[in-house]
C-alpha cells in the first residue's frame, strides 16, 4: 500500500497539506516588491489636494504645482497627481494603484536615520528592534535561515535587494534574510563555483562571529547562484524599459520582473531610489512642475507602470503587489530656497492587480495641521504598520495572530486587499474613522457593520452591498440604497 | 578589567599588527617588525609623529592632457575639468595612505574617520576647490581640537553647500545644517538608553542661529579665490532659546557684534557650539565613535560605563578641553584597546582591503609627480573602481550619515554579503594572476611591474642554498605556509585549518613528500617550463585559498 491511494492523498496540494504547512495554496507564490524613496518624500506636491487648492497655495507658493497641471483621477474629482506621474495616473485609472494618504505614526521623528528605523523595524516611536518587519515574517516563514538553506524546500534566496547592501528591513535576529545583487547576469560569474570548505574552527569572540558570518554568506552565494542564474536565463522582459542608466528604478525593478517570470520563489525583493532630501531646490528656477523633485517622481512613476506591464505581459500579475515609502513627509510649508524641510505624514502608494480600493484615507486637510507659524506639518490618519498588516496577513497569508506578533501588536487592517470595507468602531456613518479605509465607503462598495458596533446614518446612503453584523442607527428618515 | 589604564608590555608581532592594522590602512612586514618590542606609547607616538603633513599637492593624472602632472589646485577655476580634478583627489590620498616608507601614521585613518563624520560628497559639492578646503581642513585638524574643527567646519564652503547652509537665511530658515549639526555631528540624536537629546524646536532654534553664511564664486570659470562670507541682514538677529536639553540656553538678541567678534554670526556660532560641546553626551557620541570606529562596532552595557564615559570624560574635562590628540592616544594605548577580545573584532572595509593588501604585499607607489600614467594606472583605474564596487567611495558617501557600516545595525557585516564577497575575491585573485600591468617598463628596468604577489620568488627566497639539491635540504609544506601565513590574518590559524591548507589546498591530497619532490626538481633545472609552473602552482592555490579565507577579511 506504500505506493497507493493512502500516499497520493498526501499529495502537496492536497488541504491537509496545505494547512498543515501552514500556508493556503493562493498564498505560496505571492510576492512583494518593495520601493524605498530615500531622503523623505514630499507627499504634498506627489498627491495634490485639489480640493483645498488655495490653502495648498498659501503653504507653499514657490513651489507649488499649477493646479491646472495637475493629472486628474477618474472617479476621485478631490485628488491629482503631479504631473511627471503619468504612469501612475493610468495605473490608478485602471483600478491597479491604492493611494494610502497622510502614513506616519505617533510621535514621529525628523531625524532620516531614526525614522528610516522606525519603519524599516516596524516598532512604536519610543522602542527599538534589532530586526525588520520583513526580516521577522521570512524568519518565521523560513526557521534556522541561513543554517541549511538552500535547501529543497527553498532552494531560492528568501529575499533579494537589487544593488550592494541589504536594508534593515530584512534583517532577520541572525543577519539578513536576504542578498544582495546587482545584476543577476554576472553574479554567476562573480561567485564562481564553490571549492573545498575550510574547517570549521572558530575562534572566541567577535572574531569568531565574524568569520562564521562571512563563511555563511560566501556559502549562500555560492548556493544561490546557479539558481539565480537559471531564472535570469528562463526570464524574459517583455515591456520596454529605458536604456540602462536612465531611471536606476526602472533598472532595477526590469531585474526583478525578470527573476520573478524566470520562476525564482523568492518573496520579497527591496528596490530604492534615492534624492528625496529635498531641502533645497525642488523645483525648476521658471518652472514648478520641472526640476529635481518632479525628475525623481518620473523616475518612481514611469519605473512602476513599466514594471506592471512587464508582469501582465509575462502573465504573472495576480503574483505581485508592490509598495513605495519614505521616512517622512516633508514640511507643509517650503522654506526660502524652494525647498522643503522635514516633515510627517506622507501618502504611501501600493500598485499591483491584488488591491481593492483606489484610496484609504482622504486628502490631508491643511486647515487642521500640526505645528505653529510657517512650520506647519501634515498629520497623521493612516499608521504604516496597518499597511504591514494588510500586507502580512491578506497577502501572504500570515493569520492575524502571527501577524501582531510580527508588528509586536495588533493594527486594524486598511482592507487594502479586501473588497469590504469595515467598521472599526462605532460612529457616524461619514466620520472617516468610523471605516477602515479611513473614509466614508464608496457607493460601489461592500460594507460590512461588524460585531458591538453601531453605526449612526445622518444621511441617504449608497452601497454595494451591506453586512449588518453590529448595528445601524437612524439618526432620521434616511435610506441605505444597495446596488448590489 | 582596567579597560583605559596604558596596555605597558612590549608589543609582540601580533599586537605590533593589531595595532597597525587599525591605526592605519594596513601593515607591512618591515613595519610590524619596527614596532615588536617598542611600547604601545612609543608605537602611538611614532605613528603621529611620521606623517606626511605637507605632501606635494595632487597633480593632474589625464595623460592625453597638455596639463598632465602639472598642479591645478593653486590655479583659476577650470570646469571643464572639474569632476577630473575632484577625484583626483582622492586618488591622490590613496598614494599616501598606500605609502611604502615603513613609517606608518594614523593621520590618513583619522582623516577619513572625519570625512565619514563630517560627511560632505565631491558628487554633491561638486566644485573640486571647495572639496580640497574642505579636506584640507579635516586633515589639518584631525589631531587637534575638535572645537575648532566643529567651528570651522560649520563655516566650511563645502559643508555651507553640502547641507545648504548657505540657503540658511532669517525667516524661512533651511534647517538641513542644523540638524545634522546636533545629530550627527555633536551631541547625536539619542544617549546611550536610547533618549532624545534635543527636540524639534532646538533643530529650529540652531537653525535661525547659523543663518546668514554664505561663500563666494562656487563654479565660477576663471575664478581664482572663494571664501566665507557672512550677510548680517540674512541674519536672524532675535534671541533663540533652546529647550531644557541644553538647559534652556538663550543665544541672546544681537544686532551688533560684541567684541571679540567680527560679526553677530560669529558671536552666535561662537555661543551655539558653546552650548553643543557642554551637552553631556557630545563626548560621548564622539568617542563611542572612535572606539567603534578603532576598537569594536559592538557597545556593550560594560564598555559604554567602563570605556566611553571616562573617556567622554576626559575629551571634555577642563584640562583637555577637547583636544583630540590625546584621546587618541589614549585609546589606541589602552588595555581594552588591545584586549586579545579586540583583535580581528572588526571586518575590514574596502579600503583596509584594497589598501591594505598593497600593503602588506609590498606593492611599490608609483612615484606621482614623474610617473603619473603608473600611478593612475594602479590606484585611479584599478584600486578605485574596486573599492567603489564594494561600497566604499571616498569623500562620496551615499548618505550625509557616512558609510552604513559604521552606524547600522549589524556594523562592519553590512561591508560582506553575497555580491561584496565575489568582489572581494576578484580583488584577491588579482594578486595572483597578475594581470593588472601597472607599468610595462618600470622605472626603465625592461621589467614590467605586474600587481600581485611573486610566490615563486617568495617560496625561493626561504630556500637556502637554492642550487645545492643534494647538500641543503628542501623547504617543506610547512616553511611555506609558515612564511606565507606570517602575520597575515588577525587571528590565529587552527591546526585542522593548517593540515587543510597544505594538505586539501596545496597538495591536492598527494603526499606531502611530492612536495620535496617537486621542489627539488624545480631547483635542479630552474629552466624547465613544466617543473616551474608544477610548484608555482601549488603555490598559488595556496595563496589565492588563503587570500579568500573568511580570516583574511578580520582587522
Amino acid at each position: 500500500m506504500i505506493d497507493g491511494f493512502g500516499m497520493k492523498a498526501l499529495a502537496r496540494d492536497s488541504v491537509l497539506v496545505q494547512s498543515l504547512l501552514q500556508t493556503t495554496a493562493a498564498n505560496t507564490d505571492r510576492v512583494l516588491v518593495i520601493i524605498y524613496l530615500n531622503g523623505g518624500n514630499d507627499g504634498l506636491n506627489m498627491v495634490l489636494p485639489l480640493d483645498q487648492y488655495s490653502a495648498y497655495n498659501t503653504l507653499r507658493s514657490n513651489i507649488a504645482i499649477p493646479q491646472a497641471s495637475a493629472l486628474a483621477l477618474t472617479g476621485n474629482d478631490t485628488t491629482g497627481l503631479h504631473p511627471a506621474m503619468t504612469g501612475l495616473q493610468s495605473l490608478y485609472n485602471d483600478g491597479k494603484l491604492s493611494i494610502v494618504h497622510s502614513v506616519s505614526y505617533p510621535n514621529p521623528d525628523q531625524s532620516h536615520y531614526r525614522a528610516t528605523d522606525i519603519w524599516m523595524t516596524a516598532v512604536d516611536s519610543t522602542q527599538t528592534a534589532d530586526t525588520g518587519w520583513a526580516g521577522r515574517y521570512l524568519e518565521d516563514r523560513y526557521p534556522g535561515y541561513p543554517t541549511g538553506y538552500p535547501n529543497t524546500d527553498m532552494e531560492d534566496p528568501l529575499a533579494i535587494q537589487i544593488g550592494y547592501l541589504t536594508s534593515t528591513a530584512l534583517l532577520g535576529s541572525q543577519g539578513s534574510m536576504g542578498i544582495a545583487i546587482s545584476n543577476p547576469d554576472s553574479f554567476y560569474q562573480l561567485v564562481g563555483a564553490g571549492g573545498a570548505t575550510s574547517p570549521g574552527d572558530l575562534p572566541c569572540c567577535d572574531a569568531g562571529e565574524l568569520i562564521s558570518f562571512i563563511r555563511q554568506q560566501q556559502a549562500l552565494s555560492v548556493g544561490y547562484a546557479g539558481e539565480i542564474k537559471k531564472a535570469a536565463d528562463a526570464g524574459k522582459n517583455l515591456a520596454t524599459y529605458p536604456t540602462s542608466g536612465v531611471n536606476s528604478l526602472a533598472d532595477q525593478l526590469k531585474i526583478v520582473s525578470r527573476l520573478i517570470h524566470g520562476g525564482l520563489k523568492t518573496k520579497i525583493y527591496f528596490v530604492s531610489l534615492g534624492g528625496f532630501d529635498t531641502h533645497s531646490g525642488q523645483v525648476d528656477t521658471t518652472d514648478n512642475t520641472k526640476g529635481a523633485h518632479a525628475t525623481l517622481l518620473g523616475k518612481l512613476s514611469d519605473g512602476i507602470a513599466l514594471f506592471q506591464q512587464d508582469l501582465k505581459l509575462q502573465g504573472i500579475e495576480d503574483k505581485v503587489i508592490g509598495m513605495t515609502f519614505s521616512e517622512f513627509g516633508r514640511r507643509a510649508n517650503s522654506n526660502n530656497s524652494k525647498g522643503t524641510d522635514h516633515g510627517v505624514a506622507a501618502p504611501m502608494f501600493v500598485f499591483g492587480s491584488g488591491v481593492k480600493h483606489s484610496t484609504i484615507g482622504t486628502n490631508p486637510n491643511l486647515s487642521d495641521l500640526s505645528g505653529t507659524g510657517t512650520n506647519k506639518e501634515i498629520k497623521m490618519q493612516i499608521d504604516f504598520r496597518r499597511v504591514y498588516n494588510d500586507i502580512l496577513n491578506d497577502w501572504f497569508g500570515a493569520g492575524q495572530s502571527k501577524t501582531d506578533t510580527l508588528l509586536f501588536r495588533n493594527f486594524p487592517t486598511v482592507s487594502l486587499f479586501s473588497n469590504m470595507v469595515e467598521s472599526v468602531a462605532s460612529g457616524d456613518w461619514t466620520d472617516k474613522n468610523t471605516w477602515t479605509v479611513g473614509r466614508m465607503p464608496f457607493p460601489n462598495e461592500f460594507v460590512r457593520i461588524c460585531p458591538g458596533h453601531t453605526v449612526t446614518v445622518g444621511q441617504s446612503v449608497t452601497l454595494r452591498n451591506l453586512k449588518l453584523d453590529g448595528k445601524l442607527k437612524f439618526a432620521g428618515n434616511y435610506k441605505v440604497k444597495l446596488t448590489g | 578589567m582596567p579597560y583605559l589604564d596604558t596596555y605597558t608590555q612590549p608589543l609582540t608581532a601580533k599586537t605590533a599588527a593589531h595595532l597597525l592594522r587599525r591605526a592605519t590602512f594596513g601593515p607591512t612586514q618591515t613595519e610590524i617588525t619596527g614596532f615588536t618590542g617598542k611600547t604601545a606609547a612609543q608605537a602611538v607616538q611614532l605613528l603621529i609623529q611620521n606623517a606626511n603633513v605637507s605632501p606635494s599637492p595632487p597633480i593632474d593624472l589625464d595623460s592625453t592632457k597638455a596639463t598632465a602632472g602639472q598642479t591645478y589646485l593653486e590655479k583659476a577655476f577650470n570646469g571643464d575639468r572639474n569632476f577630473d580634478f575632484g577625484t583626483y583627489i582622492k586618488w591622490w590620498w590613496y598614494g599616501i595612505m598606500a605609502d611604502q616608507s615603513n613609517k606608518p601614521a594614523l593621520l590618513e585613518k583619522l582623516t577619513l574617520f572625519w570625512q565619514n563624520h563630517f560627511v560632505t560628497t565631491r558628487e554633491v559639492v561638486d566644485d573640486y576647490r571647495f572639496v580640497w578646503r574642505y579636506f584640507q581642513l579635516l586633515r589639518t585638524n584631525a589631531l587637534g581640537n575638535f572645537r575648532t574643527l566643529v567651528t570651522g567646519i560649520s563655516k566650511d564652503p563645502a559643508m555651507l553647500r553640502f547641507l545648504n547652509g548657505n540657503e540658511n537665511e532669517k525667516g524661512k530658515p533651511n534647517e538641513n545644517y542644523a540638524r545634522e549639526l546636533q545629530e550627527l555631528f555633536t551631541v547625536g540624536a539619542f544617549d546611550f538608553a536610547g533618549n532624545k537629546n534635543y527636540t524639534e524646536d532646538d533643530v529650529k532654534a540652531a537653525a535661525r542661529a547659523l543663518t546668514g553664511w554664505k561663500y563666494t564664486n562656487y563654479w565660477v570659470n576663471g575664478s581664482t579665490t572663494f571664501d566665507t562670507t557672512f550677510t548680517a541682514t540674512k541674519h536672524d538677529t532675535d534671541a533663540k532659546v533652546f529647550s531644557a536639553k541644553y538647559n534652556s540656553t538663550t543665544i541672546p538678541a544681537r544686532t551688533t557684534a560684541p567684541a571679540g567678534f567680527a560679526n553677530t554670526g560669529e558671536a552666535d556660532l561662537s555661543d551655539l557650539i558653546t552650548m553643543l560641546l557642554n551637552h553631556p553626551e557630545t563626548p560621548k557620541f564622539i568617542c563611542r565613535k572612535l572606539y567603534r570606529w578603532y576598537v569594536n562596532p559592538n557597545v556593550t552595557q560594560e564598555i559604554e560605563t567602563n570605556v566611553i564615559v571616562p573617556l567622554a570624560q576626559f575629551f571634555a574635562g577642563s584640562s583637555n578641553n577637547y583636544a583630540i590628540q590625546p584621546v587618541i592616544v589614549k585609546l589606541l594605548t589602552s588595555q581594552i584597546f588591545f584586549d586579545t577580545a579586540n583583535i580581528g573584532a572588526i571586518i575590514k572595509s574596502p579600503l583596509e582591503l584594497v589598501i591594505g593588501s598593497l600593503k602588506f604585499f609590498d606593492q611599490p607607489v608609483p612615484p606621482m609627480a614623474t610617473n603619473y600614467a603608473a600611478y593612475k594606472k594602479l590606484f585611479g583605474d584599478f584600486a578605485h573602481w574596486r573599492m567603489r564596487d564594494m561600497q566604499m567611495d571616498v569623500i562620496d558617501q551615499p548618505t550625509v550619515f557616512g558609510y552604513e557600516p559604521y552606524y547600522q545595525t549589524g556594523y562592519s557585516r553590512i561591508w560582506m554579503n553575497t555580491t561584496t564577497i565575489a568582489l572581494r575575491s576578484d580583488f584577491t585573485d588579482a594578486f595572483i594572476w597578475r594581470w593588472l600591468v601597472v607599468d610595462a617598463n618600470y622605472y626603465g628596468t625592461g621589467v614590467p611591474y605586474k600587481m600581485g604577489i611573486d610566490v615563486l620568488a617568495w617560496a625561493t627566497s626561504l630556500q637556502t642554498n637554492f642550487s645545492d639539491v643534494t647538500g641543503t635540504p628542501s623547504i617543506t609544506c610547512v616553511d611555506v605556509l609558515e612564511a606565507f601565513t606570517k602575520n597575515m590574518f588577525a587571528t590565529d590559524l587552527f591546526q585542522s585549518q593548517k593540515d587543510f591548507l597544505i594538505d586539501t589546498i596545496m597538495m591536492q591530497g598527494i603526499p606531502r613528500t611530492s612536495w620535496i619532490n617537486e621542489w627539488n626538481n624545480y631547483r635542479t633545472t630552474p629552466t624547465n617550463t613544466n617543473r616551474k609552473n608544477a610548484v608555482t602552482y601549488r603555490l598559488q592555490n595556496l595563496m589565492k585559498y588563503m587570500l579568500r579565507m573568511a580570516e583574511y577579511q578580520l582587522c
